[in-house]
């Protein structure tokens, strides 16, 4: 077999590559042989019922947990069994369900805590004009100086993946469930705030969301989850015509 | 027992000299609490590391006058040491997920405690040694102090000050912080948290060794003096809450003024006595401890 050459662009190769990802819980398999692959700059959303292992997914490719069985690529970079810090600095960054910002931070050390952990790529006066523009557009500037417990459920959601968003050259964010319990307002900001981040810094998203209104809108492609597997990929309204699927959202066995 | 002005500012000043020295040791037993999230039980053994680095370089190497150094030194050995021992001795209760990491880490510090006591036995023999000081008396309006008492508390509170330079003003204790709070979202933030839980360990054992190396010249160098400050430092907890930065600096200073006024005006004795009171007082009222927010799980 031929090798690649290492620099040589390959725009059609996926940007992450999660092959046959497996994890048991004791009897209960979360994750029965996933491959997932996405593609440089593209939205998708990960949908499928509770306790399809959507979440344990999330935690595998971030190195929250290590998988049983499967590998991880993102662009050229093995990211298998790595930990979770290092998986972070290669540009793999997440979000969680219950947002984890730092309470007794101030919302500002909250943003800049990432950017200085990735070394301040471009120096502190690169990262102070990102900041005061991510707290522009997340519309939390006037609390920057307050401390990131006092903000509400949506205010932590967006600070969550602003944080995120300090890092530059981040390849890929994983948002899981980033829309679930906010206001209607806080969710349409944190919505520019992804496809601005998608236009003008070509970022990839995987979105865990309930939500199917707001996928509709966000993700041309959606990958269903069902039982520990990917059931389906293609645009919303055409996995959610599928029996299958149907069937385990709403019961009942598939054809 | 004659009451006098003159004797109770006395009695606050050095309880409140010898309280700074406790906040100091108190604030490392708290910080790697509040970071590792274990206890180490080994601190005191720290003390005692630095106050041995203090003799011999003040004895052998520096002489008297250059004591700030020797000081100095015993710090950065102990930051050294606990940089070097925290990955071998703790990281796996969190590299390979322990179902009983309290208990991991009790074992782990007392070994090591009982291994480093043993270590001065036989490195310097049960003996006692005092580093020479030639620092003079210092007159604080007509009360003379102890040169070598006042010393230890104005570079303890220098340590303080340079221990919160460090926490709040650079990236280091910025990432520490956030790691006191959530250790799963600081990795996802992109920081390692095991070398951070190596850096904790490290100031927290090396505030210990400087306390050690401050206060040798006043209460000597043995392979044992190291267990009275713990007990000291572990009372403070109770008193402070553990985890607390603020409750160990006011726990420390209320329990060298409590122990001193005590000692001056009930009976000198029962010195060790009036802290213990105030902790069963403390932990009647205020079981969680004057700052503390949760108790310790079991």
């Amino acid at each position: 077999m031929a090798t690649p050459l290492p620099d040589a662009p390959r725009p059609d190769a996926p940007l992450l590559e999660a092959l046959g990802l497996s994890k048991r819980y004791g009897g209960l398999i979360a994750n029965n042989g996933v491959t997932l692959r996405l593609a440089r700059g593209e939205i998708r959303g990960l949908i499928g019922p509770n306790g399809a292992g959507k979440t344990t997914l999330v935690n595998l490719i971030t190195g929250i947990e290590t998988a049983d069985a499967g590998r991880i690529r993102l662009g050229d970079v093995e990211l298998s069994g790595r930990p979770a810090h290092a998986i972070a600095a290669h540009g793999l960054i997440r979000t969680f369900q219950v947002a984890r910002v730092f309470e007794s931070l101030s919302v500002r050390d909250n943003l800049l805590l990432p950017f200085l952990a990735a070394g301040s790529p471009g120096g502190l006066g690169a990262g102070r004009a990102r900041l005061a523009e991510l707290l522009a557009l997340s519309t939390l500037a006037a609390l920057a100086d307050d401390r990131a417990g006092t903000l509400s459920g949506g205010q932590r959601m967006l600070l969550q993946a602003c944080a995120g968003f300090m890092v530059p050259g981040v390849s890929l964010h994983v948002l899981d469930e980033p829309f679930a319990g906010i206001n209607p307002v806080v969710k349409d900001t944190l919505i520019q705030l992804i496809r601005r981040e998608n236009e003008s810094h070509a970022c990839t998203f995987l979105i865990v969301s309930h939500e199917m209104d707001i996928v509709r809108r966000l993700c041309p492609i959606v990958s269903v989850m069902i039982e520990g597997a990917i059931a389906a990929e293609g645009r919303l309204d055409e996995v959610a015509r599928r029996a299958d699927v149907i069937a385990a959202y709403l019961g009942g066995n598939a054809p | 027992m004659i009451f006098s002005t003159e004797l109770l500012i006395q009695t606050l000043l050095s309880g409140l000299m010898v309280g700074v020295l406790y906040a100091l040791m108190a604030l490392g037993i708290t910080f790697i609490y509040s970071i590792v999230k274990t206890i180490n039980w080994a601190m005191g053994e720290f003390y005692m590391i630095g106050s041995y680095i203090q003799f011999v370089a003040v004895h052998f190497l520096l002489g008297p006058s250059w004591w700030w150094l020797a000081a100095i030194l015993a710090a950065a050995g102990t930051f050294l040491l606990g940089l070097l021992l925290e990955p071998i001795l703790l990281k796996p209760m969190y590299a390979r997920p322990l179902q009983r990491r309290d208990d991991y880490a009790t074992v782990v510090t007392i070994a090591l405690l009982l291994l480093l006591r043993n270590l001065a036995v036989a490195l310097g023999g049960p003996n006692q040694y005092r580093p020479e000081s030639n620092l003079p008396v210092v007159w604080i309006g007509p009360l003379p102090q102890e040169g070598a008492r006042v010393a230890a508390c104005l570079f303890a509170v220098l340590a303080l000050g340079v221990f919160w330079l460090v926490i709040k003003k650079t990236w280091v204790g910025l990432a520490l912080r956030a790691a006191a709070q959530n250790r799963v979202a600081v990795q996802t933030a992109g920081v390692d948290v095991y070398r951070l839980d190596a850096v904790a360990f490290a100031i927290g054992v090396a505030l210990a060794g400087f306390a050690g190396a401050l206060l040798a010249p006043v209460f000597m160098v043995f392979p044992t003096n190291g267990a009275v400050t713990t007990v000291k430092g572990f009372e403070i907890i109770v008193i402070g809450g553990l985890g607390s930065i603020p409750g160990a600096l006011v726990g420390g200073l209320l329990l060298g003024l409590i122990e001193s006024l005590g000692a001056a005006f009930i009976s000198s004795p029962y010195q060790n006595v009036y802290g213990f009171l105030l902790v069963i007082l403390i932990l009647i009222i205020k079981p969680n401890g004057l700052f503390g927010e949760r108790g310790r799980e079991a």
